[in-house]
């Protein structure tokens, strides 16, 4: 049973807008603190390996560093931290299967640490879904991004987000579904 | 129920996200197969981002990030530094192989005329003296120190 009055754990930055531009030491630490926790649950349940989203967070934000990007506040770093993860994801699936697009294998050996694929029922519904897919159901309702903004992270046109977002949607409706949640149930 | 786009989606999303449904809002989700799919993945994400955030294990540190971070920049920031030196001692060492290479010739001649006329019976001291030309050692042990210096301030330094 999913309760519905949940708040989102959205990334919250508008607050830290008037900060610095230059990132010093603090100020990093300050977004990371923010930050790392949402960006490692997106990476995690994109690529549903907690070894593999620390790499990928530990990357991303090597790449924003180096990249010498300040962003005028930490929204616009937090966009961009998410492009480069969404990046770093496909390179990871070009990688692994040249083929692309395919769900990743489990590890299912015995003692694999129980973090590492979370096994509960949206975890497996995700788990069925095209990488792009789940990446784009999770900017669009954990994130909150706009179409735009998908569209930046993903590579895609804007115009084709809202279409696909809802096909996606369905998908992974099905998927709760035949795993025993269903919409009438779930809705108070 | 409708299963298309439907036009209250944002106000479902930002419902379901918030949990204040309206009275008709809630009668059009229940009546409406895309907004109650909506309401359904929205809610299940939520609750999956809050179980994926409350897991236990430590993020990686930041100051570690931090720190690969700065030690990468600089690590730029002396290549970058050393590019101009790296290519002017490259170009050294192509020029001093050209002028030698130009000159074996003729050093190959006045060595084999030191050696054949060197008495390896004298002392060291009188090697150069015994070799017909002191300016040939000079010549000599000159390329064989130069090289080395050369070889070290590139080969060796890359390494």
């Amino acid at each position: 049973m999913i309760p519905m009055a949940l708040t989102l754990p959205r990334t919250q930055t508008a607050d830290l807008a008037g900060r610095a531009a230059t990132m010093d030491e603090a100020a990093f630490r300050h977004l990371y603190d923010r930050t790392a926790r949402p960006l490692r649950a997106y990476l995690m349940r994109s690529c549903g390996d907690l070894a593999l989203a620390d790499d990928l967070l530990q990357e991303a934000y090597l790449r924003m560093l180096r990249s010498g990007f300040e962003g005028e506040d930490d929204d616009h770093r937090k966009n961009y931290l998410y492009r480069i993860a969404t990046n770093l994801l496909r390179d990871h699936f070009r990688r692994k299967r040249p083929e692309s697009d395919e769900v990743p294998e489990r590890d299912e050996s015995p003692g694999h640490d129980e973090a590492v694929h979370i096994r509960s029922d949206v975890g497996g519904a995700m788990a069925e879904l095209a990488p792009r897919d789940r990446q784009m159901l999770w900017l669009a309702y954990v994130e909150g991004a706009s179409h735009q903004e998908i569209a930046k992270a993903l590579g895609l046109r804007t115009a084709s987000i809202r279409s696909m977002l809802f096909r996606a949607r369905h998908r992974l409706a099905k998927q709760l579904q035949a795993r025993g949640l269903r919409p009438e149930l779930e809705v108070s | 129920m409708t299963t298309t786009s439907c036009s209250y989606e944002d106000a479902v999303t930002a419902a379901a996200r918030s949990g204040d449904w309206s009275p008709e809002l809630k009668a059009h989700r229940d009546g409406c197969l895309t907004c109650a799919e909506l309401t359904l993945v929205v809610a299940a994400l939520a609750a999956d981002a809050e179980e994926l955030a409350a897991i236990d294990t430590p993020l990686p540190d930041s100051a570690l990030i931090w720190l690969r971070a700065r030690l990468a920049t600089r690590e730029r920031q002396y290549q970058h530094a050393t590019r101009a030196i790296v290519w002017v001692q490259r170009a050294a060492v192509a020029v001093a192989l050209g002028v030698g290479l130009a000159f074996v010739p003729g050093l190959w001649n006045l060595v084999k005329g030191a050696f054949s006329s060197l008495d390896l019976s004298l002392p060291v001291s009188d090697l150069p003296r015994a070799a017909g030309s002191p300016l040939l050692v000079i010549v000599v042990s000159m390329l064989v120190l130069g090289g080395l210096a050369l070889w070290e301030l590139t080969v060796a330094q890359e390494n």
